[in-house]
């Protein structure tokens, strides 16, 4: 081969391999439910973000159901103010600068009414940007970085999600207790886990612990070998993970493989569900946070999962769980409060879901819900959970150890961090 | 230091493994395979699928009553092969480019990824699946008080065996010395009386075998689902362009070279660990444009 030859084909080569890293899929993959007027009245359009290809796909796939789920439901009953609802998908690709071009393209060119629907926090916050500059209501279902309810909230945005700071309070001062005092980090190097680990270590320290270590993991690492070796040499008597997405299954994988999930306490921030099904349940280590499980012994669950089931037969994960959960709420609460006020005023809508609140019975949880008008975030019950090893129902992977009610788990730092863009200066939108 | 040095050597390994198949096809057939990942993805997914057919129902009740170990080898031997006769597939295909420019092989091959991606994911959904491994070669083992994944060592073995088997092949039997005649001078074997046609089909096939194999081994520590060959294909190409394009020795050297720094890296500054392998590269080809071995060339060993 010369050398020209070889130049040449590395340029294209490296060309292909940026293509085939900045994933794959095309730009949009547009999907629009079948409901169609009676009256003739100009359908609601929905836009929903969900990620279809990178760390979060399958997160995103099964956000994007509840979505769905949500919308379906509104459209048998007639749709609301007697328009039907529609909805149009894009691939945001785990990526923010996705995340913005299609936020811009979804309100300008496509005409959305709302846009729901995110994973990823650097996704979500890209997409609320682009939704504040025009005033359009973007409800984040499931990015859970402290973040997304403190320095980057924004009126039009209400995140559905509980996020780190909830999490570590839920878990870590029983932790200390039980476990000990020496903790090590191990953060996902991006927003979502350094605002974890802050949350956490600031947790620790004020309970009486010691952080011995924050070990770094770049996004994308599949070899956690020397991070496992370090954590050793360490001897921490809790281990606080923050991995998310692709980087935890390998982490988990390799965890498993060397049978250190016994060997130190477990903390791990958050399970999405669609992250763990499939997998032996082995594999599901340490304590681990969730704001809903289908296994929650309260009425109205197996109904629930009895109606996803149906609308989800082709889905390969047969039971909702928590990421499902939330993109379902978010939607069905913002299209009831549509309903509810007769109008697709932003500014009237903003107004009534910061006065939010849910019944727990209502919304299948422990405790009632509702919405903190400072932040935007939905205060909610938060679940400590851990694996299921007693069952073998390939859905039944978790044991759920307690319930918190959101008044115990406060993001105190968000109301701090949070400053909302006045409603006045938020532009007039009324699809 | 010593424990972290080891861990990179039998990571340094595992990487070599993964780029020979890559090394074979770009080396003999200047086609840099970009369906190397995905026919990783399906080596380990056609893997999950032998060791474990749920799919027999009633009549597998006898197969899988066979012990882990031997399901798994057998799975280790026949997966390869059932996605070497899909690299031969796509090698019809790429036939069609040889000649014009390289370019057209490429695209095509990044075409023949997509499509085998989606169809792992039509096949067997998008989550997440296990490869299940035999149980004496599960679990960790104690060195001092340090728990080592006995996995990782097993799978670092097997990948100095196919190496070796590989090497072997092509240096000591004649349809090795075929192959590698084959890619030196293409017209002159043909005139030999050598069917080069066949020749170049059996090497593609062996070089998705080899993606398979490598698939198998590696996805019970990276994880399967259907966007790992994402996470294969980067490294192995590095890792050819780092030994030097077509190099056996350049594949095994830069391999070792590039786990024992990301292995170092993960050790001591954990957040450089997926950016050093980029960085050695750099070094690497600021000082030798061609890589490390890029003169010496199987084809001219």
């Amino acid at each position: 081969m010369t050398n020209r030859r070889l130049a040449n084909l590395a340029v294209v080569a490296a060309l292909g391999l940026l293509g085939a890293a900045c994933n794959k899929k095309a730009d949009a993959s547009g999907a629009s439910s079948s409901a169609k007027a009676a009256n003739g009245k100009a359908p609601i359009l929905i836009g929903i973000t969900a990620d279809a290809s990178g760390q979060y796909a399958n997160s995103g796939d099964s956000d994007k159901r509840g979505v769905i789920m949500a919308i379906e439901e509104m459209n048998a009953k007639g749709g609301v103010l007697g328009r039907p609802i529609k909805y149009v998908h894009m691939d945001t690709e785990t990526t923010p600068a996705t995340g913005s071009r299609i936020a811009e393209r979804m309100i300008k060119q496509d005409k959305v009414a709302f846009i729901i629907g995110g994973v990823s926090s650097g996704v979500a916050n890209a997409v609320s940007q682009v939704a504040q500059k025009y005033g359009v209501i973007y409800l984040n279902t499931n990015s859970s970085s402290p973040s997304e309810a403190g320095e980057n909230c924004h009126r039009v945005k209400f995140v559905w999600d509980g996020n780190g700071n909830n999490f570590s309070q839920a878990a870590v001062k029983s932790a200390i207790g039980t476990f000990g005092k020496k903790w090590l980090l191990i953060t996902n190097d991006y927003v979502w886990g350094h605002d974890t680990a802050k949350a956490t270590r600031k947790q620790v320290t004020e309970n009486g612990g010691d952080i011995i270590d924050e070990i770094l993991v770049p996004q994308g690492t599949r070899d956690f070998s020397a991070i496992l070796l370090k954590l050793q040499q360490k001897k921490p008597d809790v281990v606080a993970a923050a991995v998310g997405g692709d980087d935890l299954k390998a982490l988990r994988t390799q965890v498993a493989q060397m049978k250190l999930g016994e060997k130190f306490a477990w903390i791990n921030n958050q399970q999405d569900w669609p992250d763990i099904y499939g997998l032996p349940r082995t594999d599901l280590f340490g304590v681990f946070g969730t704001t809903w499980y289908q296994g929650l012994d309260l009425p109205g669950v197996k109904e629930f999962n009895a109606q996803y089931r149906r609308a989800n037969a082709d889905s390969k994960i047969k039971t909702p769980g928590n990421v499902f959960y939330n993109g379902y709420w978010a939607t069905r609460a913002l299209l009831e409060t549509v309903a509810k006020l007769k109008t697709t005023n932003n500014r009237a809508i903003i107004k009534e879901l910061e006065q939010l609140k849910i019944p727990a019975a209502t919304r299948m949880q422990h405790h009632d819900a509702f919405m903190n008008p400072a932040t935007h975030q939905l205060q909610q019950t938060i679940y400590l959970a851990t694996a299921n090893l007693t069952s073998n129902n390939p859905d039944d992977l978790f044991k759920i150890l307690s319930n918190t009610e959101p008044s115990q788990v406060v993001d105190k730092d968000a109301d701090g961090k949070c400053k909302l863009e006045p409603l006045e200066s938020t532009p007039v939108y009324e699809p | 230091m010593l424990p972290h040095l080891i861990n990179g050597i039998s990571l340094g390994i595992l990487f070599g493994l993964l780029a020979l198949g890559f090394m074979l096809i770009v080396g003999v057939m200047e086609v840099i395979n970009l369906a190397h990942g995905s026919l990783f993805a399906l080596g380990a997914y056609v893997a999950v699928e032998i060791i474990d057919p749920s799919w027999l129902g009633e009549a597998g009740t006898a197969y899988l009553a066979l012990p882990m170990a031997v399901r798994y080898g057998l799975a280790l031997v026949v997966a390869p092969l059932v996605v070497g006769v899909v690299g031969m597939g796509l090698e019809r295909l790429v036939r069609r480019t040889y000649g014009k420019k390289a370019e057209y092989g490429l695209l095509l091959t990044f075409g023949a990824s997509l499509v085998i991606e989606e169809g792992i994911r039509i096949a067997w959904g998008p989550g997440e699946k296990s490869l299940p491994v035999p149980e004496s070669v599960n679990g960790g083992f104690m060195v001092g008080d340090l728990i080592y994944s006995k996995y990782r060592f097993f799978a670092a073995l097997l990948g100095v065996v196919l190496m070796a088997l590989v090497w072997l092949f092509l240096e000591k039997t004649p349809y090795g010395a075929r192959v590698k005649a084959g890619a030196h001078d293409a017209e002159m074997v043909r005139a030999l009386g050598i069917n080069i046609g066949r020749l170049r089909l059996f090497v593609f096939a062996m070089g998705a075998a080899l993606a398979a194999a490598a698939g198998i081994i590696l996805t019970p520590i990276w994880g399967l689902r259907p966007h790992v060959g994402v996470d294969a294909v980067i490294p192995s190409f590095l890792i050819i362009v780092l030994g030097g394009v077509g190099s056996f020795w350049g594949a095994v050297i830069a391999g070792l070279l590039v786990g024992i720094t990301v292995g170092l890296t993960g050790g001591y500054a954990a957040e450089w660990s997926v950016m050093s392998m980029y960085l050695l590269l750099i070094l690497v080809l600021s000082v030798r444009a061609r890589g490390l071995m890029g003169k010496k060339s199987a084809l001219e060993a």
